[in-house]
């Protein structure tokens, strides 16, 4: 019985800090999708940008990988613009499925690209302040310093849009795109930079979600994908365009990855050798993800339609 | 009758374009007794392949404007179907390939009443998920030999039509060709076809179709149907003529993403669309890849060159190569 209290606290506590990563990832897309209505395939190789220019900047500066972020949220959030202005203005006049194939071919291009000069093997950040160095809050219980980092900078990202979009005037006018943008243009909202502007906060917020990553998840040219389903899931289950859901379906989506080792500890203490459901555990994401799309398209906290 | 005499009937294409489709005919027709390299044999049977998958996704993705991101977990049923049958009951591949076509439709009736429910990115992000969640489920069920995926026995007895084993390529290209045109037929029947034309109603618009009296809902689930049986067929064959599936490579993303591609490449919504797509995208991935591909250092450098390439098109002309064509031709009328 102890066993799996202790199981059920560990994988609270990981599912919390993981779920505050996916949610910082989500925070970039469902921003973008709130003001514009687009569906960033490329985010997850945002991502990975942002992991990269915190994994060769660090070396290079000689500074330590915890101060590059803010190098590794401009690198992402001059990568937004980029792409807002090379790309998704053009996308953006022609029907959906166009928005779609750009984005894809995005993603392509900068996976293909990191392939080229990166190679393909996988990296990680092997010193640093942050990495090897934990706390143990409790019998078994460890909290690693990593995951903690991120965990409180994504708290403070989420606290800085939130202020941004609905405290600001900046935010207001961001608010007027989304809601109406043949509207908030003929209230003098040039919303030509409000969606540039969209595009570089979802870029930074991904990109310090990448700088803050590599400290503990290597990096590799296709670390991507998994993180832009996981992103799409947590947007859709949040609510498309709800930066409060993205929050909480972050932390609920985070919650779920962590679930099979309670249910290995409930199996041991029914003496049932069960279903191994470790390998299950993205799947349970993605399927979650139809379920709510199917139930509840406009997710926990969404209000587009 | 009427349906037959339907997807016979090319009268309506402009002239031009029938009489180039008829030398392209002639050029397919004899490719195997051109000299040629087996680099280019393969290359030619992989464009016949997305073709076929493209016009597959045509008729759901192109007619009826529902982008699906989702059709490898299809071409995975049907590889999957006659690859397990042969190896566990010896079922010759021209019984396995419509139980898998069979499979699939099944199989997209229960994933497509739910999904139908969601429009545009919703849909299209949905798609993704249940072809994930299948190729998930495949990678770690024992029966179906797990992420290993499975190896084909070969039979012997050269040339082998029961369970579609050859020692030349020009058999398995042949068979390909002769399931392009059955399907090239069964798109042109269905343009002139009832759901043809309701499909197109509902792609321009859902609530004048629906006030029409136009059972939407259904009207799309059947052409997913229809879609997912093209691919499933294909899919059967991809096993045979590669001994070996596994599901990274029937039922990836990317390779959902591949099919859909070739379609909005060429021109979603037109007849020739798919095979434009496929005649330019499949020799381009596959030289580019083994050229660029091919060289030190330069890994990654012909895909980077292909998301280039989508990028450019897809805000250039999102309407396709077809879409020029009709764009040059209303110019010059």
């Amino acid at each position: 019985m102890e066993d799996i209290a202790i199981q059920i606290t560990k994988s609270l506590v990981s599912g919390l800090l993981m779920g505050l990563v996916f949610a910082l990832v989500a925070l970039g897309l469902t921003v973008i999708f709130g003001v514009m209505d687009i569906v960033n395939f490329a985010h997850g190789e945002f991502l990975m940008v942002g992991m990269y220019t915190t994994l060769l900047t660090s070396p290079l500066l000689g500074i330590d990988p915890v101060l590059t972020l803010p190098l590794a949220g401009i690198t992402g959030a001059i990568l937004g613009v980029m792409c807002y202005f090379g790309l998704i203005r053009f996308l953006i006049k022609g029907p959906m499925i166009a928005q779609l194939f750009g984005t894809f071919g995005l993603m392509i291009f900068l996976r293909n690209l990191a392939l080229l000069f990166m190679g393909s093997e996988p990296r990680v950040i092997h010193e640093g302040w942050l990495v090897g160095k934990s706390f143990i809050v409790g019998p078994g219980v460890v909290l690693e310093s990593t995951k903690l980092a991120v965990a409180v900078l994504s708290l403070v990202s989420f606290a800085v849009v939130w202020w941004l979009i609905n405290r600001t005037k900046v935010g207001k006018a961001l608010t007027a795109t989304s809601l109406d943008a043949e509207g908030a243009r003929y209230m003098g909202i040039s919303t030509e930079k409000m969606n540039a502007l969209a595009w570089a906060v979802g870029g930074a917020s991904v990109g310090i979600a990448g700088g803050l990553l590599v400290n503990f998840w290597p990096v590799e040219p296709g670390v991507g994908l998994l993180f832009t389903m996981i992103a799409f899931a947590t947007v859709a289950l949040g609510g498309f365009g709800s930066v409060r859901g993205a929050l909480v379906a972050g932390i609920l989506i985070g919650m779920i990855v962590n679930l099979p080792p309670v249910w290995d500890a409930m199996m041991r203490l029914v003496h049932v050798s069960g279903l191994d459901i470790h390998s299950f555990k993205y799947t349970m994401v993605y399927a979650i993800y139809f379920l709510i799309m199917v139930l509840r398209p406009q997710g926990l906290f969404g209000w587009k339609q | 009758m009427e349906a037959i005499k339907n997807a016979f009937d090319f009268s309506d294409l402009p002239k031009t374009e029938l009489s180039l489709a008829a030398a392209v005919l002639v050029f397919l027709l004899g490719f195997p007794a051109l000299p040629h390299s087996s680099f280019g044999m393969s290359t030619m049977i992989q464009f016949l392949a997305f073709s076929l998958y493209g016009m597959g996704w045509n008729l759901i993705g192109g007619y009826g404007g529902q982008v699906d991101l989702g059709k490898a977990q299809y071409v995975g049923i049907g590889a999957y179907t006659t690859a397990v049958m042969m190896i566990r009951w010896n079922v010759p591949f021209w019984f396995s390939m419509p139980l898998g076509m069979a499979f699939a439709v099944g199989w997209s009736f229960i994933i497509g009443y739910p999904l139908f429910r969601l429009k545009g990115h919703y849909f299209a992000i949905a798609t993704i998920a249940t072809s994930l969640v299948l190729k998930d489920l495949f990678e770690v069920w024992d029966f179906v030999g797990g992420a290993r995926g499975l190896e084909l026995p070969i039979k012997g007895d050269f040339p082998n039509w029961l369970y579609l084993q050859f020692r030349e390529d020009y058999y398995y290209y042949y068979i390909l060709l002769a399931m392009f045109l059955v399907g090239l037929i069964y798109v042109n029947g269905f343009r002139h076809s009832r759901l043809g034309y309701q499909l197109r109603a509902i792609k321009d618009n859902e609530h004048v179709a629906r006030s029409l009296g136009i059972d939407v809902h259904w009207s799309k689930i059947k052409a997913y149907a229809m879609a997912t049986a093209f691919v499933a067929a294909v899919g059967s064959f991809h096993a045979c003529y590669n001994y070996n599936i596994e599901p990274e490579d029937v039922m990836s993303l990317d390779l959902s993403v591949l099919i859909a591609m070739m379609a909005m490449l060429g021109g979603a919504g037109s007849i020739w669309g798919p095979i434009i797509g496929a005649a330019i995208l499949v020799p381009m991935k596959n030289y580019l890849g083994s050229w660029l591909g091919g060289q030190a250092g330069f890994a990654g450098m012909d895909l980077a060159l292909y998301g280039l390439i989508i990028m450019v098109i897809a805000a250039a002309q999102p309407r396709g190569v077809y879409g020029i064509v009709e764009a040059v031709r209303a110019r010059r009328r």
